[in-house]
């Protein structure tokens, strides 16, 4: 049972295929070579394209919700008279 | 280009203070707007803007830290009071739910009967469930330990295995303790006794999700090779919230779970 164990670890270590392999290389002196770039971009946007586009949805969603929420203050601030 | 004279970090400027602080008045008044117009939109939207915001806010420390090399010893030094102010704060959290607790668990009024357990309520056996619960989290320190001599040791299958062992035995916790939740013969509305059990767990429990969430950040980037034998401070910072969550369960299971049965 024991060798069947391990002929099964075997096994799935050769199938890691090259592809897949290079998932886990280390890959942080890329990172590093890009983010010191000195192209004079702040931290959050130097990752590229990215970085932008969840930049704006993160300022779209929550100045839009606060606009939202300060219309929804001044609609409770001023009940409806009912008869 | 500019170069620093000193070791600290001066850091961009950066949006996500802005859009943390507008977020929690999305969460704020989105409970209102839950509570009192049955309306949960603005609630949801507060939360969405929250986790966006403490996503790319921490993925530009790592990658202040470990892409710019901003992170010096003395860095580092301020970072670990930081985490150490931040978990003091959380003790002091959890002191007033305790001291809740035992304020009105002492001193049990005439309306529960003069004693506690109070009158109707069957409590849980500490010997059950929430024993298994105790080895749970007591093992899961062992192997967080095991985690961080392996990151010393340069042992980075160990590591990784070490991580896996822990969350998986956070993620246990979590799901014994939703199925005692759903399978409680009492509920927060049962007295005092109902609402300083649910109190004191139910945050519990949230901060065991976080711990775990935290760990297992520190396992994708121990996976992406962050971490060196001498500097994984995420790592540290991680292990020490993890302990405490333990500590606080422990606390828990001998006040609540054993002397309050």
């Amino acid at each position: 049972m024991l060798r069947n164990l391990l002929a099964l670890r075997q096994i799935t270590q050769r199938t890691i295929s090259t592809a897949s392999r290079r998932q886990f290389e280390n890959k942080v002196p890329e990172k590093q070579k890009l983010f010191q770039e000195d192209n004079g971009i702040p931290v959050h946007l130097k990752g590229g394209l990215a970085d932008a586009l969840l930049y704006r949805a993160t300022m779209l969603l929550t100045v839009g919700g606060t606009a939202y929420a300060i219309y929804l203050l001044a609609m409770a601030s001023f009940p409806k008279k009912q008869n | 280009m500019t170069h620093q004279m000193h070791a600290y970090h001066m850091v961009n400027p950066s949006p996500w203070p802005l859009t943390g602080a507008l977020s929690a008045l999305l969460i704020t008044s989105g409970l209102m707007m839950w509570f009192h117009s049955n309306s949960i939109f603005l609630l949801v939207l507060g939360l969405i803007t929250n986790i966006l915001t403490m996503f790319q806010w921490w993925r530009d420390i790592i990658r202040e830290g470990t892409f710019q090399g901003h992170h010096t010893p003395i860095v580092q030094k301020g970072l670990r009071y930081g985490m150490i102010l931040f978990i003091i704060s959380e003790v002091l959290f959890f002191t007033g739910f305790f001291w809740a607790f035992y304020h009105s668990s002492l001193v049990p009024t005439t309306e529960l009967g003069g004693y506690w357990p109070p009158a109707g309520i069957k409590p849980l056996n500490p010997l059950e469930v929430p024993l298994l619960n105790t080895a749970v989290l007591l093992a899961s320190g062992v192997s967080v330990t095991w985690a961080h001599h392996s990151i010393l040791e340069k042992d980075r299958i160990n590591a990784i295995q070490a991580l896996i062992v822990t969350i998986s035995l956070g993620l246990y916790f979590t799901l014994l303790q939703i199925m005692e939740y759903y399978e409680s013969p009492f509920t927060i509305a049962d007295s005092v006794y109902g609402s300083t059990f649910f109190m004191a767990t139910g945050f519990h429990g949230f901060h065991v999700i976080i711990g775990s969430s935290f760990l297992f950040i520190c396992l994708m980037r121990q996976l992406k090779f962050h971490f060196t034998s001498n500097h994984h401070f995420g790592f540290e910072a991680a292990a020490w919230y993890w302990h405490f969550v333990d500590v606080v369960w422990l606390f828990l299971y001998v006040s609540i779970y054993w002397w309050g049965s």
